[in-house]
């Protein structure tokens, strides 16, 4: 670049400079940017490039907040060191987005990451493209056993085993402790029904805004809240037994539609919930907007530093359905690895991952970083229930985790429900409709993936 | 030109003309900036008075850890200069060719120019979205995936087809007389590019050289599906990533977008004056 | 490439004369570059979409040719419609907007007053702020808990709902972002065009007796004419394909036609052929769209001289 610099300075002070210099000065910009691109190329491709050292392989992620990813990778680095080394690429924070990047990589069957960690509901689509591998033999259902079925479950597609269970994450119930006291409330509702008459209560005894709030917008994370409010209702999207049946239609499933449209409908969530993420759903209740909120565990820790104290807080599993089988369940999210099909070096991708998921670095991740740990034997351990207390506040909830619906067409259904579910909240269509639509539309995927 | 209406001043009414046109622009001024001043705001609250409800319009506790998080970034500091990369290349590939192409098309005589002209803009019609993977591919063959040049390929292509019609517009607009008489001198048509034409169309050059480089400097879908790590990554790739899964840093991405802004706006201010001065100063000197 | 299979078809006098002809083969060789920067990157992903529009495909596999049926599902799916719909509403309402208030600015700032470089330098703040990044902090300001813009319109009750909860609320949204980001380009773009109209037409004009409103109707308008077309295509197209607005603006709830096709060839497992229909219907499309520029409004292509 300075020696480019150079040269075209020479050009303008020889003959005074002129604006005529403007393109000479450019091009020996672009020389000099070929310069810098290779600089860049080589720093780039050079640490990133599985192919490059002996047994150097790529883990993709997004971003960690709580650094712990960074002292397992160079832990891990230490421990093989001369054998192997782990790269960890920053993928996008937006869940959407990394799965979309993924997802071009590997129609370009481009080798650069092994190893994925990554959402509980990419495995289908993934295996079903061959763009991850079977781990049945490298993760025998003894190994399986160890950790909680929820994962398990969502990692398995055609009866084998794609992913490694890494962290889990379940939806919850938070609800204002102090609030419910002053009313006359001294423990959390079981059933929607006792939620709403609570909230009302709550709601007219101490003026909070809201009375619950939940995930009700247009994105993945209100598939999870519809997925909750119907199998709440002992319904489901796909049936159980065969994930080629469309259930959505079924009474159970469209009762789940209307508890989670009811919400609405009576006043007890504000109609801005149809728009509300995590995001909204947290502001609203670390405010003490909001009598109860459905969230993940992680808000707990954000409670502390918020307008709310945290023994105003507790936190239980979702309420049930009010049917006969009714039942109180959790969406089931968390990440999980993955390794690519493409990747060269899938023995020591599957080095890292039996390292990550051992106890030792789980309950690490538990209490530097508040991770649920997927090995039912952490659960009992007297540091973590300590150091989480939503393990210790709502331990049946982690048993009682449903899946979003398992479909190598996963993402199709996914757009598909968003925009019904979402409907359906909002009042723009009715359940009923919601559920009729999404049944013919669901049914429709399935036919064309079989014939496709 | 426009410049006598305010210099000259030949109606009693024109103070009260001024007035109202200083309002006008004030005005105006105001509403292109407010959302910026908002984001700046936002950048120096609290996270508590960042999500109070409802919204506080003057900060309550000003603080400055949005920009102690950001600068305590690597990846965001070399996010800047990567940025800076891309869009100053895309910008000097994108001038280079462009205007060697609108030359030949504003000035030259021959027969395919209506098709290479098409060809050029038919470009421009084609959905980003659409050719990303067809692209990440072609670019992973010949190993240009991770580098900037993958990105500052693109962008130029994108970027081509609006330089090379506003350099023609602009091109054409000169006086062909100049030119010809560089011809006379004789100059070949390369040099009475050089010499004559690219002087003059400066304020055009300028104007077209900024709206490449803010073009390059805010494009995101390309950066995110070719670049993989901070080494090379832009901002626009970076920022979002003040994240986590379920929970946003607005504040680091509010300072972070102010941080990023203030450069721009620096170089349009220098470059402004270019096309200002442009057409006039360019004629005297050539 | 395209020019020497052209060539072909022609007689072989036409490549003599052309390529025999200084200035000429000159001219070939400066629009060259630019050419083949453009084939090389951008024609082998067009080619390939169109192909796959017409088969049966999902992103791991290609199937059977169908013909326009890919194009027939996708004028049957709502979503498709409804981006549709919302697109032409966006790039007619926003670009009209953009245009009027741009040249507005243009005009105003078109002269020597104290301040001028920081008015022009602020006016292109907008534009310079990265629309990732802008949209995600206007839907902080749409939204109903601490947005601004929605507490202050629900204070003089200009609505009575959530902006982001209503899908025409968020295209007026996406309407007013983009004229907010946009229209500073208009205005530079119209602003340079200004500054090639020499002055002395003016002052002709003005000795002739006109007034400003004669001298803008007679004088500036026909003469910015070919500036104002340029922008305003460029514009159209570049609204016609909104994606990341939207996109972040409404968290991917707002369908446009490009965001379609990112569904269908980036997310979705079986809407691969039609999401690559629906990019060659935007291609089309726009592709008629400049065609009605250049034919009927008269925009000034490169042929004439």
């Amino acid at each position: 670049m300075t020696q480019n610099q150079g040269e075209g300075a020479k050009v303008s002070a020889g003959k005074r400079i002129s604006r005529g210099d403007f393109l000479k000065a450019g091009s020996a910009g672009v020389a000099g940017a070929v310069v810098l691109g290779a600089t860049g190329c080589g720093g780039g491709g050079g640490g990133s490039g599985s192919s490059g050292g002996k047994n150097q392989f790529v883990l993709s992620f997004g971003p960690d907040d709580s650094g712990t990813l960074k002292t397992l990778v160079s832990k891990f680095n230490k421990q093989n060191k001369g054998k192997y080394k782990v790269k960890w690429r920053q993928m996008q924070a937006d869940t959407g987005q990394y799965f979309d990047q993924l997802r071009t990589q590997f129609q370009a069957q481009s080798g650069d990451i092994d190893l994925i960690g990554g959402d509980v509901i990419w495995p289908a689509q993934f295996a079903a493209n061959g763009w991850i591998i079977d781990l049945s033999d490298r993760f025998p259902e003894s190994e399986r056993k160890k950790f909680l079925d929820g994962p398990i479950q969502s990692n398995t597609y055609n009866g084998k085993i794609y992913g490694v269970p890494w962290y889990t994450d379940a939806g919850m119930l938070y609800y204002r402790k102090d609030l419910l006291q002053k009313s006359g409330f001294n423990s959390p509702p079981k059933t929607w029904d006792e939620l709403k008459s609570m909230a009302k209560k709550v709601k007219q005894d101490s003026g909070t805004k809201f009375g619950f709030v939940f995930q009700g917008a247009q994105y993945e994370g209100g598939v999870v809240d519809g997925v909750e409010y119907i199998a709440s209702n002992s319904g489901s999207v796909l049936a159980p037994s065969d994930s080629k049946k469309v259930t959505i239609d079924s009474a159970n499933s469209v009762d789940g539609l209307k508890t989670e449209h009811s919400m609405v409908a009576d006043g007890v969530s504000p109609k801005a919930v149809s728009t509300y993420t995590e995001q909204e759903t947290q502001t609203a209740f670390l405010n003490g907007d909001a009598v109860f909120a459905r969230n993940w565990p992680y808000m707990y820790a954000l409670i502390s530093g918020s307008k709310i104290k945290p023994d105003q807080v507790s936190v239980a599993p979702l309420p049930a359905g009010s049917g006969s089988g009714g039942k109180s369940v959790a969406g089931l999210g968390g990440w999980n690895f993955y390794i690519s099909a493409f990747s060269q070096k899938q023995d020591a991708a599957y080095a890292f991952v039996k390292f990550a998921t051992a106890p030792e670095q789980q309950k690490f991740r538990a209490l530097k970083g508040s991770f649920l740990p997927t090995l039912k034997s952490l659960y009992k351990d007297k540091e973590i229930i300590n150091n989480i207390p939503v393990i210790k506040l709502a331990p049946e909830a982690l048993s009682n985790q449903v899946p979003r619906p398992i479909s190598p067409y996963y993402s199709d259904m996914s757009l598909k429900m968003q925009e019904q579910f979402n409907a359906s909240v909002k009042g723009a269509t009715t359940p009923q409709k919601a559920a009729n639509t999404l049944q013919s539309e669901l049914k429709q995927i399935i036919k064309q993936g079989s014939g496709a | 030109m426009a410049t006598a209406t305010a210099g000259k001043g030949q109606s009693g009414g024109n103070t009260l003309n001024q007035v109202l046109f200083y309002v006008f622009l004030i005005g105006f001024v105001l509403v292109s900036l407010f959302p910026l001043l908002w984001v700046f705001k936002m950048s120096i609250i609290t996270k508590t008075e960042l999500f109070a409800s409802p919204p506080t319009i003057l900060p309550q506790n000003p603080t400055d850890s949005s920009y102690t998080t950001i600068f305590s970034d690597p990846s965001f500091q070399h996010a800047l200069l990567n940025s800076t990369i891309i869009a100053g290349v895309t910008t000097v590939v994108c001038l280079f060719f462009g205007s060697i192409a609108a030359y030949a098309i504003a000035r030259l005589r021959f027969r395919l120019k209506s098709s290479v002209m098409t060809l050029i803009l038919a470009i421009s019609f084609f959905p980003a979205v659409a050719i990303i993977a067809p692209l990440f591919k072609e670019f992973a063959q010949i190993g240009l995936i991770n580098t900037y040049w993958s990105v500052i390929i693109a962008d130029t292509v994108f970027a081509l087809p609006l330089t090379v019609w506003l350099l023609v517009a602009f091109f054409k607009e000169l006086p062909k007389d100049l030119e010809e008489a560089a011809k006379v001198d004789g100059a070949t048509t390369i040099q009475a590019f050089q010499k004559v034409i690219v002087p003059l169309a400066a304020p055009g050059v300028f104007t077209t050289a900024i709206l490449t480089f803010i073009f390059a400097w805010n494009e995101f879908l390309f950066a995110t599906t070719f670049l993989f790590d901070d080494s090379t990554q832009p901002v626009t790739v970076v920022i979002p990533n003040f994240a986590s899964q379920y929970v946003t840093n607005y504040g680091a991405q509010a300072g972070a977008a102010v941080v990023v802004t203030i450069p721009l706006v620096i170089m349009v201010l220098i470059f402004q004056r270019r096309i200002v001065s442009g057409l006039t100063a360019g004629a005297v000197k050539g | 490439m395209t020019t020497s299979s052209a060539d072909k078809k022609r007689s072989r006098g036409f490549l003599k004369e052309e390529l025999g002809n200084p200035e000429r083969r000159t001219a070939y060789y400066m629009v060259l570059p630019s050419l083949v920067i453009i084939l090389i990157v951008a024609l082998i992903p067009i080619v390939s979409s169109v192909w796959l529009s017409l088969h049966q495909a999902t992103i791991v596999q290609t199937g059977a040719f169908v013909g326009l049926q890919n194009y027939i599902t996708v004028f049957q799916d709502s979503s498709f419609l409804s981006g549709f719909k919302n697109t032409l509403i966006f790039t007619v309402v926003s670009v009209f907007f953009e245009f009027i208030i741009g040249l507005a600015i243009a005009l105003a700032i078109n002269r020597a007053f104290r301040g001028r470089g920081l008015v022009r330098a602020a006016v292109l703040v907008p534009w310079a702020f990265p629309t990732v990044i802008s949209a995600a902090m206007w839907r902080l300001m749409f939204q109903d808990q601490v947005g601004i813009i929605n507490y202050v319109a629900n204070t003089l009750g200009l609505i009575n709902q959530p902006i982001l909860s209503n899908n025409t609320l968020l295209l007026i949204a996406a309407i007013l972002v983009d004229v907010w980001k946009t229209t500073p380009f208009m205005a530079l773009l119209l602003l340079a065009g200004l500054q090639t109209i020499p002055g002395d037409v003016y002052e002709a004009a003005r000795v002739d007796g006109a007034n400003i409103l004669q001298r803008f109707f007679q004088i500036t308008l026909p003469l910015l004419k070919p500036t104002i077309l340029v922008a305003v295509l460029f514009r159209t197209l570049d609204s016609y394909r909104v994606f990341d607005l939207f996109w972040v603006l409404s968290n991917r709830q707002l369908e446009s036609l490009s965001t379609y096709v990112y569904e269908g060839v980036r997310i979705t497992q079986l809407q691969f052929a039609t999401g690559n229909a629906a990019a060659v219907f935007i291609f089309v499309t726009a592709f008629l769209l400049a065609l009605f520029f250049i034919k009927v409004l008269g925009m000034q292509t490169s042929t004439e001289e």
